[in-house]
């Protein structure tokens, strides 16, 4: 017993170091009330109930005046009877009440309140009397995430607000991605996926109507969080006039210290009414986005998948210092495929010097292609993608590495992971293309990637994740000649 | 912040739009460049001024109720020397019957730029962003093929140049056939002087720098038209 809270006291000591942020108490809260708990499995209460009290390190209490004991385990009938401090409040009552709750908690002096209740402004007139009515209670006396929200993961500390049953939503294991959703389920079929494709997204939050805490906020927190290496934002749409500025500078700072992916979708209401002519009228509002994604030096994907990609280079490898590419493949069609997705983007291939072609020609097969793509050809052995490694990527020729290995091929074994792992000290970036379906490709990609070397199924994937490395290369000023 | 007067004075008076020689003068303020102008009455008082700004110039009517002038005839472009009273004349015609209720405050005497690189730097404010900034081509490059770049106000030189370097139209910046090498930081300089003006200027809702006339490199560039909507945000 003693020894627990010892190891829970250097915990929170350890969190008080890392962090100084405000939002600091709202992914890592020492202690955690949910208001609307319930043994009640199915439910939303039920989910989050049952998420925090097995996984949550760190103080929990159940406030719901129904229950009084359930399985051993105590039941508030306000939060206001809770003895302790309580950092951090998880409502989960129905809209009606939310006003109320809310109030009791910043009587009770509770910091952050993380409203996932539904039915407020989203919903129509009566709902939004509701927000407003929220909104005067709360005044800057707590900091509220939400309502109608999904609310924090912490995959450091068990804080798990999702309220999505573990057999519907997987949870993917503590990671260097933060993720920032401006939708709730997207958010949690981000997690499973990530989960599934064993993608460490350490921190994840959707913040609903956004009454109090926004996305820069969030943003800045992630900067400081020293957990974080980049960060994913899902964006939708801004909601409040002159907050598009604010994000704006706040990514230009966060940039700065960490990349930022976003992928937008959909568009706001232009605002109406307005008159809008000429100019206005092509400043429709995806192209006001677009730009200012661009100006805040953040990387702007296509889709979640994209995002993702490029957040598994940008939390792994080390940034080039220009836009040269070697090409190591054991196919010339994948190798060809590739040189088209860099050109596209802008990355070079560079024909290797004639030395050191003379070089690899004394120890490639005669049939071996060594200019750049080298194609190793379907004799391909582990050996040869050792040899062309450890001699062309530590030269000046090349800034990073686009591997190829089809592991169809009978003289490629698991090794070849090594190797490639091992390549990992010439600090250039590095990722592979794989493809196909059999166990031992299973078993070669996971041992890449779980020690930090991205896999791609397609080479314009490797492609796209190169690129961004590259771009934020740039941003950050690394690049010769930037 | 203080009003700017120019603008104070045209919400005063109720107008939505400055006039052209306010456009001008607001443009003058932030280092701008604008060929020289003046407001002038009738014929004789043009007459007189154009011996200052000195030939060949352009003459466009100035009225509160025409926003798109050249619509209405209201704009002659390359006057030389003996045809400034029958210019005068001319556009007094074409208003009388294609706006006959407009409002005429009088003619704006503008010296001619020298032929270049037509280009438009213009403004929009958006609920959520505020100011944006637009550059294209002028021309059909921006309405028809929609080749524009955006930036969120306040735009740095290094957002100006990338913003003009973005659109597809830059090859013609670079002397695409026997053109010449454009004067790119011209453009670049004229960016950020508006972008600042639109800071300063919280009332302007849109605004349109068209043509702004790109000359070769070393030799400048000029809004040579502006126009500015403005409202009591």
């Amino acid at each position: 017993m003693e020894a627990q809270s010892q190891v829970q006291q250097s915990k929170s000591i350890e969190s008080q170091l890392v962090i100084t942020s405000p939002l600091d108490l709202l992914f890592n809260p020492r202690s955690v009330a949910i208001i609307g708990a319930t043994p009640r499995e199915n439910s939303v209460g039920g989910v989050i109930t049952k998420n925090l009290l097995t996984k949550f390190k760190g103080k929990v209490y159940l406030v719901n005046p129904k229950y009084d004991e359930v399985n051993g385990v105590k039941y508030y009938k306000s939060i206001l009877d809770v003895q302790d401090e309580v950092d951090s409040a998880v409502i989960v009552v129905p809209a009606p009440t939310v006003p109320k709750v809310v109030d009791e908690c910043i009587r009770k002096g509770v910091k952050v309140a993380i409203i996932i209740s539904g039915g407020l402004s989203e919903v129509g007139e009566e709902g939004a009397k509701l927000e407003n009515e929220l909104r005067r209670i709360v005044q800057n006396r707590i900091r509220v995430l939400g309502p109608n929200c999904i609310g924090v993961y912490n995959a450091f500390n068990g804080l798990d607000t999702f309220f999505l049953p573990e057999d519907r939503m997987g949870r993917p294991k503590p990671g260097p991605v933060a993720l920032i959703s401006n939708s709730g389920a997207v958010a949690g079929a981000i997690l499973d996926w990530a989960a599934r494709r064993n993608i460490g997204v350490g921190l994840a939050v959707n913040y609903g109507n956004k009454l109090d805490i926004n996305e820069a906020e969030l943003l800045e927190y992630f900067a400081r969080d020293s957990r974080v290496r980049v960060i994913v934002m899902y964006m939708e749409g801004l909601k409040y006039p002159g907050e598009g500025r604010k994000l704006l500078d706040v990514m230009r700072e966060v940039v700065s210290i960490k990349p930022i992916v976003v992928y937008k979708a959909g568009r706001t209401k232009a605002a109406s009414g307005a008159v809008r002519s000429h100019t206005a009228a092509l400043a429709g509002n995806y192209e006001i986005y677009k730009p200012m994604l661009r100006q805040a030096g953040v990387i702007e994907a296509d889709n979640l998948t994209d995002a993702f990609d490029m957040a598994k280079a940008l939390a792994t490898q080390p940034l080039p210092r220009g836009n040269r590419v070697l090409i190591i493949t054991d196919s010339g069609g994948m190798g060809i495929q590739s040189v088209d997705a860099l050109d596209m983007r802008g990355l070079q291939v560079p024909e290797l010097s004639e030395s050191l072609q003379e070089i690899l020609r004394k120890q490639l097969p005669p049939l071996a292609v060594t200019r750049n793509p080298i194609d190793l050809t379907g004799s391909a052995t582990d050996a040869m993608y050792k040899f062309v490694l450890d001699t062309v990527l530590p030269t000046s020729y090349v800034d990073m590495a686009l591997i190829i290995a089809l592991m169809q091929i009978p003289g490629l074994t698991i090794n070849l992971s090594n190797y490639i792992v091992e390549a990992r000290r010439f600090n250039k970036p590095i990722v592979v293309v794989s493809f196909g379906g059999n166990e031992y490709v299973a078993k070669f990609e996971n041992h890449l990637e779980e020690n930090g070397i991205p896999v791609y199924h397609a080479p314009h994937r490797a492609a796209k994740a190169l690129w961004a490395l590259y771009e934020y290369a740039k941003i950050k000023g690394v690049v010769r000649g930037w | 912040m203080v009003m700017n007067p120019i603008v104070a004075k045209a919400l005063e008076e109720g107008r939505y739009k400055l006039l052209e020689h306010e456009s001008f003068e607001l443009l003058r303020q932030y280092n701008i460049p604008v060929p020289d102008f003046a407001l002038v009455q009738d014929v004789n008082e043009a007459l007189k001024v154009v011996k200052d700004i000195g030939y060949p110039v352009a003459l466009k009517v100035v009225s509160p109720d025409i926003i798109h002038k050249s619509d209405v005839g209201g704009v002659i472009l390359n006057i030389n020397n003996d045809e400034l009273r029958s210019a005068c004349e001319r556009i007094r015609i074409n208003i009388r019957e294609k706006a006959p209720y407009a409002r005429v405050s009088g003619f704006l005497l503008q010296r001619m730029v020298p032929e270049g690189l037509e280009t438009i730097v213009g403004a929009t404010k958006d609920p959520i962003f505020g100011h944006v900034i637009a550059f294209g081509l002028g021309g059909v490059m921006v309405e028809v093929l929609q080749d524009v770049s955006f930036r969120i106000v306040p735009v740095t030189e290094e957002d100006a140049r990338a913003m003009i370097r973005e659109i597809k139209g830059y090859r013609l910046f670079n002397g695409y056939r026997n053109m010449p090498v454009r004067d790119e930081e011209a453009v670049v300089y004229i960016i950020t002087r508006f972008s600042e003006l639109l800071s300063e200027n919280p009332n302007i809702v849109e605004a349109d720098l068209n043509p702004v006339i790109v000359l070769e490199r070393g030799k400048g560039a000029y809004a040579a038209d502006a126009r500015f909507i403005i409202g009591t945000a």
